[in-house]
């Protein structure tokens, strides 16, 4: 790790405008679970860092009539415990309690949560080819161990999986980041906040180098009641997702699904939303075979690299049993 | 009971790198980038130019360790850093000091090098990896082969013959400490603080690589934060770390990264099992063969010892073994717990598993049928074995009588299939020859410095215990001293020998100190008023030495040597055992495996430490599962060395994996085996656990699989 600047501004203009003069490079750091362990790693060196952690503006989850707010500075494992995320929005409590360990959560905030970096252990890895981690150097993922790698969203430079959790949740509820820059405020949609690796796997993200989450809004939803994220991996904590699916469905008095909410995890370059199975499930019951067709739909576009061909059915399961459990919180 | 527990919880136990010494600099290592090869060179200019760089060194007049399994004292006998030679990715290239850890860990990683590429071999069928026949590469008479009557011929008359090959792969322990440690010299007296298992090995294998004497060398390993066998020798970092530490006329610390314990440390290697076994129809055994091949070094052979256990499991009336080694591009694999005898249970209890199956034969029925008094190798009674009371209680605390045989016939309430397994194990009972000093304080106090080391397993609660209920008086008036060469020799603890090594010498100087204290040879003792009589406080020494061992093993591991003796001794022949039953789930859709319970009943003599004695059976049930379903070291064939080098993706058990284990132990002292009754533990309670777990998952599923770990792409 190389010695680095550190800065902590004392609010969010202050933060702006440390970020706007900040030397190229600089970081943004929050609860800093990923960025000093990348900085250990050499992956990310940054000569100075921006500590907004303790940034008051960015605290808090609130409830209003048409949203849930959460600050981007809130720790992890104050949402998992808030009993309205519990109640109200089980497939955003429970991406984050099955997300990392108990220390990490207590550590990690949400913003920086949701701009986690991937867990390929070639870009982690100094000494290999990646092109996310160094442009044009190759990829060393494509001939090697890709167990863990992309199934969507992948391009021929790289297949690097988005790792997150919460994210996903937030993907299939619509959410919103709301962003301040030297520009002043925007709001970008979750969707459009993370951006395939295509030709230029470096590039993450849409936010510019001096902007900074402050807040995400989740818009209020009756499927946020019958939702859940089914997250299967290699052990039953502290590890990444093999397949994940956060799903919300309503269902009316007939047993007819009104409307029908599936995003996917561990499987794609970004959180990603499955359009299509969530359209094949609406205006008709559920049943067990229509709950394993979305999977299928979801996964028809999927391409293995040359370990991870399992993965498919274990996404298309994965699909198929939290539709199930999501149209069981659903009906009542 | 656990002695040290307040220590621990509180911080204030010490181990190795937590030393904090006045004048301390901080080392960091850099490591080889390719495979294999020749070092061309190597550009320390960017490292030395590092703001608090002391020194970087990459070369050092160092002799070899020599391999503590060939004579000598190292892990490996290669030393890094002596010569142009890269045997492996990982291998030490230079080593920087620094004024903090930061600027030596930055210094470290700016240091880049030059390599003549040359081709690797990583795997037992790898192009150019080189296999050997172990007893004529080894020719040492407790390595022969073993063989007993004309196998292939008992099982090819056989009416039944069961055949199949299994795959081990290679793994790591990743114990919680990290290796390293701190290094100062007072004067001409190196010292070291260090967890290790084998504080006396690295006295005198660092007196060898330096030159220097051993009387000058101390070592201080008063808790060890996991060994599990890596921290078992002399490591390659403490030789360097001692030079630069002289010439800097500073304490050094180093502590190597989790990734750099993956390199710089032993490792289980990959093995391939193929076991034939012939029986009768009711599945009586008649005779087995068991092949195996075991990964080891190019620098080194680790002698393979798969089939000692699977010789002696069941009443055979031939048997044959074959070992073989294959020499691939690694750092020397080691011993890691239970280091042959889990994959060889792995291999031997499935076709045994199969056997039952096969002969329709209900699989703790026919494991019953087939048990013996006789050692099948030595034809000489074993001192005890109890395994199969291991089996019938473990049976009947498990509810196994409610088993269906029939693979996918029991379902849980949610769909998941339920599969219940059984594996039994064994492991042999050696012994060190050991030291223990005694003394009664004037304060009422007994210390006892000992032979031994605390890697967490619980010694110092169990001889603390012992003297304290030898003597009526209370545990906290007891005193134990380990690890430490300044207070006893401290030969290897390992090989699950150390408290059925130690507790015989500390009983024999508890009869010697009541003879100086003048007091009854059994009975409470008043221990303040005895000393008090006396006049001053009273020291008494005593030893010990496995049944038949000559006296001169003392001697031996006085020089650092391994001194052990067993498990075949003068009349008799003594093995621990145990009996696994494990339920696991498959989930109907998504196919994750669990495992609800496990009931584990072990023999292992007379249980010294009932608390620590459960919770060591636990610990081996829990790796026995992580080794059954999570647990691989992976190696990518362009590069080398091991890329999942870290806590996050070597996947081992987390505690959301474990639940009910439930542990009972048959408690019979083997006094044959030494005047405490007490058998060894901590290796036994991981054999059979990942075959019981594999057991369980055929009989949930219907498959057998031949290839660890069993995850979810291998039961979708």
């Amino acid at each position: 790790m190389r010695p680095f600047a550190y800065a902590a501004p004392g609010s969010v203009d202050d933060a702006v405008a440390v970020l706007r003069d900040a030397v190229p490079g600089t970081k943004i750091l929050a609860g800093g679970t990923t960025l000093y362990d990348l900085m250990k790693l050499g992956v990310e060196a940054p000569p100075a860092v921006v500590d907004v952690l303790r940034l008051p503006e960015l605290a808090g989850i609130t409830v209003t009539d048409s949203e849930l707010v959460f600050g981007a500075g809130v720790r992890m494992a104050d949402v998992s415990d808030h009993p309205v995320v519990r109640a109200d929005y089980p497939a955003l409590a429970e991406s984050i309690w099955r997300a990392a360990s108990q220390q990490l959560r207590n550590m990690a905030t949400l913003g920086g949560n949701l701009l986690q970096r991937t867990r390929c252990g070639y870009f982690r890895g100094t000494d290999f080819a990646c092109n996310k981690r160094n442009p044009g150097s190759g990829c060393a993922a494509i001939e090697g161990h890709d167990r863990h790698h992309a199934l969507l969203g992948a391009s021929s430079l790289c297949s690097a999986t988005y790792a997150g959790d919460f994210a996903i949740a937030l993907r299939a509820f619509d959410a919103v980041v709301d962003v301040v820059g030297p520009r002043g405020e925007r709001p970008i949609a979750l969707a459009d906040l993370h951006v395939e690796p295509g030709e230029d796997p470096s590039r993450e993200h849409v936010l510019d180098v001096d902007e900074l989450i402050v807040r995400i809004r989740v818009p209020l939803t009756p499927a946020g009641r019958g939702s859940t994220y089914l997250k299967i991996r290699d052990r039953e904590s502290y590890a990444f997702a093999l397949a994940s699916a956060a799903v919300g469905l309503v269902i009316d008095g007939q047993g007819v699904v009104t409307e029908s909410r599936i995003a996917l995890g561990g499987v794609a370059t970004r959180p990603w939303r499955a359009v299509e199975a969530e359209q094949s499930l609406l205006g008709q019951p559920l049943t067990a075979e229509s709950a394993r067709r979305a999977g299928e739909i979801a996964f028809a576009d999927a391409r293995p690299g040359r370990t991870n061909r399992f993965r498919i059915e274990l996404g298309i399961r994965t699909v198929a049993d939290a539709v199930r459990t999501a149209g069981e919180r659903a009906v009542r | 009971m656990r002695v040290d527990a307040y220590e621990k919880v509180t911080g204030k136990a010490l181990y190795g790198a937590d030393r904090v010494l006045p004048g301390m600099a901080f080392a960091a290592l850099a490591l080889a980038r390719t495979g294999r090869g020749r070092l061309i060179s190597v550009d320390t200019s960017a490292a030395a130019a590092v703001p608090g760089v002391l020194a970087v060194e990459t070369h050092f007049d160092l002799a070899s360790p020599g391999f503590v399994m060939g004579g000598g004292f190292g892990f490996q006998s290669l030393q890094p850093m002596t010569d142009d030679h890269i045997a492996y990715r990982g291998q030490p290239i230079a080593i920087v000091v620094a004024e903090t850890p930061v600027a030596a860990t930055e210094a470290a990683e700016a240091i880049t090098a030059e390599y003549e590429d040359e081709p690797t071999a990583l795997h037992l069928d790898s192009e150019g990896a080189t296999t050997l026949v172990q007893e004529e590469a080894i020719p040492l008479p407790f390595l022969a082969d073993l063989k007993v009557g004309d196998a292939d011929a008992v099982i090819d008359a056989s009416p039944v013959t069961i055949e199949g090959t299994y795959e081990h792969p290679p793994q790591h322990a990743v114990p919680m400490e990290l290796n390293g440690g701190v290094v100062h010299w007072d004067g001409d007296t190196l010292i070291v603080h260090e967890g290790t298992q084998n504080a006396n090995a690295l006295r005198f294998g660092l007196a060898q690589q330096l030159g220097i004497d051993a009387a000058n060398i101390e070592v201080r390993s008063p808790y060890v934060g996991g060994g599990f066998g890596q921290k078992n020798s002399l490591l390659v970092h403490i030789g360097p770390l001692a030079l630069v530490s002289k010439r800097l006329g500073r304490p050094v610390k180093l502590v190597l990264a989790r990734t750099q314990t993956f390199h710089n440390g032993s490792f289980r290697p990959a093995s391939r099992q193929r076991i034939r076994l012939g029986a009768d129809e009711t599945g009586k055994i008649t005779a087995a063969v068991h092949e195996v091949d075991q990964q080891t070094s190019r620098h080194d052979l680790f002698p393979a010892m798969h089939t000692e256990t699977s010789a002696r499991l069941y009443g055979l009336s031939a048997y044959r073994g074959r070992q073989r080694l294959v020499q691939t591009d690694v750092q020397t694999p080691g011993y890691m717990r239970a280091p042959f005898e889990s994959p060889s249970m792995f291999a031997f209890e499935q076709v045994v598993d199969e056997l039952a199956y096969k002969v329709g034969r209900d699989p703790v029925e026919l494991r019953l049928a087939n048990d013996t008094d006789t050692d099948p190798i030595s034809g000489l009674p074993f001192s005890t074995r109890y395994v199969a009371d291991c089996l019938r209680r473990g049976a009947e605390l498990f509810g196994w009588s409610g088993r269906n045989p029939e693979p996918r016939s029991m379902r849980a309430d949610d769909g998941s299939l339920i599969g219940w397994g059984v594996a039994i194990g064994n492991y042999p009972c050696n012994t060190a020859a050991t030291n223990a000093t005694l003394t009664a304080g004037e304060d009422g106090r007994v210390t006892v410095a000992v032979d031994g080391h605390e890697m967490g397993q619980g010694i110092r609660s169990t001889i603390a215990l012992h003297v304290a209920q030898d003597l009526g008086i209370p545990v906290g008036d007891v005193v134990v001293q380990v690890g430490d060469t300044t207070v006893g020799t401290q030969h290897l603890t390992a090989g699950s020998w150390g408290t059925a090594s130690a507790l015989p010498s500390v009983h024999s100087g508890l009869r010697e100190l009541r003879k100086h204290l003048d007091v009854a040879d059994t009975g409470d003792v008043e221990v303040a008023p005895a000393v008090a009589a006396v006049g001053h406080a009273v020291t008494v020494h005593a030893d010990s030495v496995g049944p038949g061992q000559p006296a001169d093993a003392l001697a031996q591991s006085m020089t650092g040597h391994l001194a052990i003796t067993g498990p075949e001794y003068p009349g008799f022949v003594t093995f621990s055992w145990i009996a696994h039953f494990v339920e696991v789930r498959v989930e109907p859709t998504t196919c994750r495996i669990r495992v609800p319970r496990v009931v584990s009943v072990a023999d292992c003599g007379r249980v010294a430490s009932p608390v620590t004695a459960a919770s060591q059976v636990r610990g081996g049930v829990i790796w026995g599962i992580g080794a059954a379903l999570r647990e691989e070291s992976m190696v990518d064939d362009r590069f080398g060395g091991f890329v999942n080098s870290t806590l996050e993706e070597y996947p081992v058990m987390v505690n959301a994996d474990v639940h009910s284990i439930d542990v009972d132990f048959i408690d019979k002292p083997d006094y044959r085996y030494n005047p405490v009754g007490v058998k060894g533990l901590g290796e036994v309670s991981m054999v059979g656990a990942a075959a019981a777990v594999a057991n369980a998952v055929h009989h949930a599923t219907g498959r057998r699989h031949y290839r660890l770990p069993i995850r979810i792409e291998h039961v979708i």
